[in-house]
């Protein structure tokens, strides 16, 4: 039983912290070596893409922006630039057209004099299921070496903890308030209702003594 | 269009369902601490009438029309988000 208990958390822990790790932003110093519009057919990972462009209509394929970069370590990573709008995740992104020109603008290609920018985005580059990154901002950065403080993501744990906490003191409150009494009460009820009927047996029992006729002779 | 109306009806339901869950919380706090006061005081007066003053004075003040504050601050929120990540 111990184990079930444990492996019911883990998936729990898991699930929630991949959740967080895939919709909140990061932020990636890197160096964007290249944009492109690609064709996209979603398959079974299109739960991974965002919306079409706000305003147009969503159909079974569209063209994606993409920006490619290099990080300081030489690896490489592609972020998709897609909308989000309205919808899911909560970015309310409109200017995917804007931000490809950003990144055009910030293209450096020579490795002697490489221009820096910190791309914040959210999602994973997973290559077993065709599946990128998308990219909401670019500001250009001094270097590699900056540090970015999470300020949002310090800011929403901060809020989401409050709002959590909030909703255990309305819980508690309520028990207290209304479901204690009412359980106390409900509980008085049945030990007078139990009372009542101890009181009825004996009189039943009495009016039957009452059938018991004589001993027969 | 019709993905911001929908933002804006499923925004609005959740935002009523914490309004109205922070409303009992808000004045079941305010009777306990009025209850309280009575039970530790033993006065003024009648302990119900001394709650329901109490109560409707709540009714009036500022702490009430604080918790207006959970429509205001997430629309102000997802104003503040679009303006900065797309024009800002």
């Amino acid at each position: 039983m111990r184990y079930v208990k444990w492996t019911f958390f883990t998936i729990i822990a898991v699930l929630l912290f991949s959740f967080f790790h895939y919709t909140l932003p990061q932020h990636d110093i890197v160096r964007i070596v290249g944009t492109e519009n690609r064709r996209i057919d979603f398959g079974e990972n299109s739960f991974f893409w965002a919306s079409p462009d706000v305003g147009t209509s969503a159909a079974t394929n569209r063209d994606v922006r993409f920006i490619n970069a290099e990080r300081p370590n030489g690896r490489i990573i592609v972020y998709r630039n897609e909308d989000t709008g309205w919808g899911w995740p909560p970015y309310f992104k409109l200017d995917s057209s804007n931000l490809q020109a950003e990144a055009q603008a910030l293209i450096s290609t020579e490795k002697a004099n490489p221009v820096w920018v910190s791309v914040t985005h959210y999602g994973w580059r997973n290559e077993f299921f065709t599946i990128y990154p998308n990219a909401i901002t670019v500001t250009q950065v001094e270097g590699p070496e900056v540090r970015i403080i999470p300020w949002f993501n310090i800011l929403f744990f901060i809020a989401l903890g409050i709002v959590l906490l909030m909703l255990w003191r309305m819980w508690a409150q309520f028990r207290e308030r209304t479901i204690d009494p009412t359980l106390e009460s409900i509980g008085d009820t049945i030990d007078e209702v139990d009372a009542r009927a101890d009181g009825l047996w004996a009189r039943f029992k009495a009016w039957l003594a009452t059938w018991k006729g004589k001993p027969r002779r | 269009m019709i993905a911001m109306i929908r933002l804006a009806v499923f925004g609005f339901i959740g935002m009523t369902i914490m309004y109205v869950l922070l409303s009992i919380y808000s004045r079941s706090t305010r009777r306990e601490a009025l209850e309280k006061k009575w039970d530790a005081d033993q006065g003024p007066g009648d302990r119900d009438e001394f709650i329901a003053a109490g109560m409707a004075a709540y009714e009036k003040g500022l702490r009430k029309k604080l918790i207006w504050l959970v429509y205001v601050i997430p629309t102000l929120a997802v104003i503040a988000a679009i303006y900065l990540l797309n024009f800002a």
